[in-house]
């Protein structure tokens, strides 16, 4: 028995915890977990919008048909977040704050992939531009997907940092891609009226900018979580 | 909550040479939650081995049957947790693992209980042997009326220890997470330290002998919440050099604090106690098999 504890205490020296543990550590670990998997999903999102986007200027089907791909694993990395935050929640029994931010999370995850979903969408619609010339270099949206890439970087800062200013300003920034969807859709219906040829394009047009739109939309929708999480107060940034 | 820094995903520029959606995603975290597996409940890491196991166990005082036909296991650094209403022969049968209901004179059992697959109950077997390898942290902290110093030091002198006893003092108030508490005051009596403070003490005292496995029965029960989520904390550190199998009528702390749950309850005709299921604490606490365990962990009974 010496020989055991005198290895023993050959590790000691070293030992750092000495402290008394904190006593949620468990939940705060897990929470920090649960959060740093959204964050990587956020970021995803935001990757899979530039992509369509990128494919869409670059005539790139191929880059397109990646991005629809990646949504898999966007859907997948949303079910697993989903259940990770049910396990925390069962098992952790959290409450006040932490309660609101875990069902915070999964509401953001939530958002984030029909986010995927709707880049998805766009990326469908590049693969059939993709062998066409451009109509109009694409009218808005190369600029509605970086916008929107943006606003999802914007918003997952926000909810990381608590701060229900930035989220608010999030939600002002996405009335420009509202106002850039509206654009597009009359500029694509004049198009369409001028020449029956550009109809095919331009209705695919309207769809992606249509789903770049609906992005804007949701990274709100997070906006006003945030605002929730922080103040308590339910408030439409989307009115 | 904390106002997080974000994680480098969030501050790494997106340039145009980013590499499509799949390559980021492997890094989608399987989380760590106090049993190290999966969110599904399926294990991320092997199954550990088995270092308890209890293999048709019925326990009686007299003629009465307290506990009947139990089968179950412990695995090694596993926490695993005993739960079930008042009454179902959870102490009973924890105490059955470290031979205390020895001290019971009519109390007798059947069945194998086995320790690394050596028969406890053999009659070949020193009690007090069983008890240097199992150790034992009961509901009302019991420090000795002794200074905090000689509580942890009794058990080594008591088996003979030779060497430096400073340092091993000091190593088993450090890994129960006392040390700093009481690092100037260890010639002061261990009763006057408060209650949390205390059960800390009895689990040095119990890491100085080097057992393999802690039993622990109802630890917290006459503890604060915080001193009961501090040892929980102590349980999730302690389960990587030891076996830790507790009792608990409190399901919260044994949905926080195991990996593992075995779910007893009382069988009313002949109030015998018996297991209703044994799963992974995930398993037991989001989906159980056995209608009665979803009832009791949602209070809806016991």
């Amino acid at each position: 028995m010496d020989a055991q504890i005198e290895s023993l205490l050959g590790d000691a020296a070293g030992e750092a915890a000495a402290h008394a543990p904190a006593p949620r550590e468990a939940l705060d670990r897990e929470e920090h977990l649960i959060r740093d998997a959204v964050l990587r999903m956020g970021a995803l999102v935001e990757a899979a919008i530039r992509e369509a986007s990128r494919a869409l200027v670059a005539h790139d089907a191929a880059l397109a048909l990646d991005v629809i791909k990646g949504d898999a694993i966007i859907n997948e990395a949303q079910r697993g977040v989903s259940r990770l935050i049910a396990v925390t929640i069962a098992t952790q029994q959290p409450v006040a704050r932490d309660l609101r931010y875990l069902l915070t999370l999964d509401h953001v995850t939530y958002e984030l992939e029909r986010m995927g979903d709707h880049a998805s969408s766009v990326a469908k619609a590049v693969i059939k531009l993709a062998p066409e010339p451009p109509l109009q270099k694409y009218i808005h949206l190369p600029e509605m997907a970086e916008r929107g890439a943006v606003l999802v970087h914007g918003v997952l800062r926000a909810l990381v940092d608590a701060d229900a200013v930035k989220a608010r300003e999030v939600a002002v920034e996405d009335d420009e891609i509202d106002r850039l969807y509206h654009a597009t859709f009359d500029e694509v219906v004049e198009l369409m009226r001028q020449d029956p040829a550009n109809v095919e394009r331009g209705t695919r047009i309207i769809i992606a900018s249509h789903y770049l739109e609906r992005i804007g939309d949701r990274a709100t929708n997070i906006a006003e979580d945030i605002v929730y999480l922080v103040t308590g107060d339910v408030e439409d940034l989307n009115p | 909550m904390n106002a997080a820094q974000a994680g480098s995903t969030l501050d790494a520029p997106v340039d145009g040479h980013t590499p499509p959606a799949q390559a980021s995603a492997a890094a989608i975290p399987t989380i760590h939650v106090a049993t190290d597996r999966g969110s599904d409940g399926a294990p991320s890491r092997p199954l550990g081995q088995t270092i308890v196991e209890l293999r048709g166990v019925s326990c009686y005082y007299g003629s009465f049957r307290a506990v009947k036909d139990v089968s179950v296991t412990a695995a090694k650094h596993d926490v695993t947790a005993l739960i079930g209403p008042s009454g179902c022969g959870k102490s009973t049968l924890l105490r059955t693992f470290n031979r205390m209901n020895d001290l019971v004179p009519s109390f007798r059992a059947t069945g194998e209980i086995l320790l690394d697959g050596q028969d406890l109950y053999s009659k070949s077997v020193d009690p007090v042997a069983v008890r240097r390898r199992v150790g034992m942290v009961f509901q009302k902290p019991n420090p000795f009326p002794k200074s905090i110093y000689d509580n942890v030091a009794f058990g080594p002198r008591v088996n003979g220890f030779k060497g430096n006893m400073d340092e091993l003092v000091e190593h088993c108030l450090r890994k129960a997470a006392l040390w700093d508490e009481v690092k100037d005051k260890l010639k002061q009596s261990g009763m006057a330290l408060s209650g949390g403070q205390q059960q800390r003490l009895c689990i040095a005292r119990t890491i100085a002998i080097e057992p393999e496995v802690i039993l622990m029965d109802e630890p917290c029960s006459a503890l604060d919440p915080r001193s009961t989520l501090q040892i929980e904390e102590l349980m999730a550190e302690l389960k990587k050099d030891y076996t830790i199998v507790i009792v608990t009528h409190n399901m919260q702390q044994a949905a926080r604090a195991s990996d593992v749950t075995v779910m007893m309850t009382m069988d009313t005709s002949d109030r015998a106690g018996y297991v209703v299921e044994q799963a992974e604490t995930i398993q037991i606490f989001t989906n159980p098999k056995n209608q009665l365990t979803e009832d009791y962990v949602s209070g809806r009974f016991g």
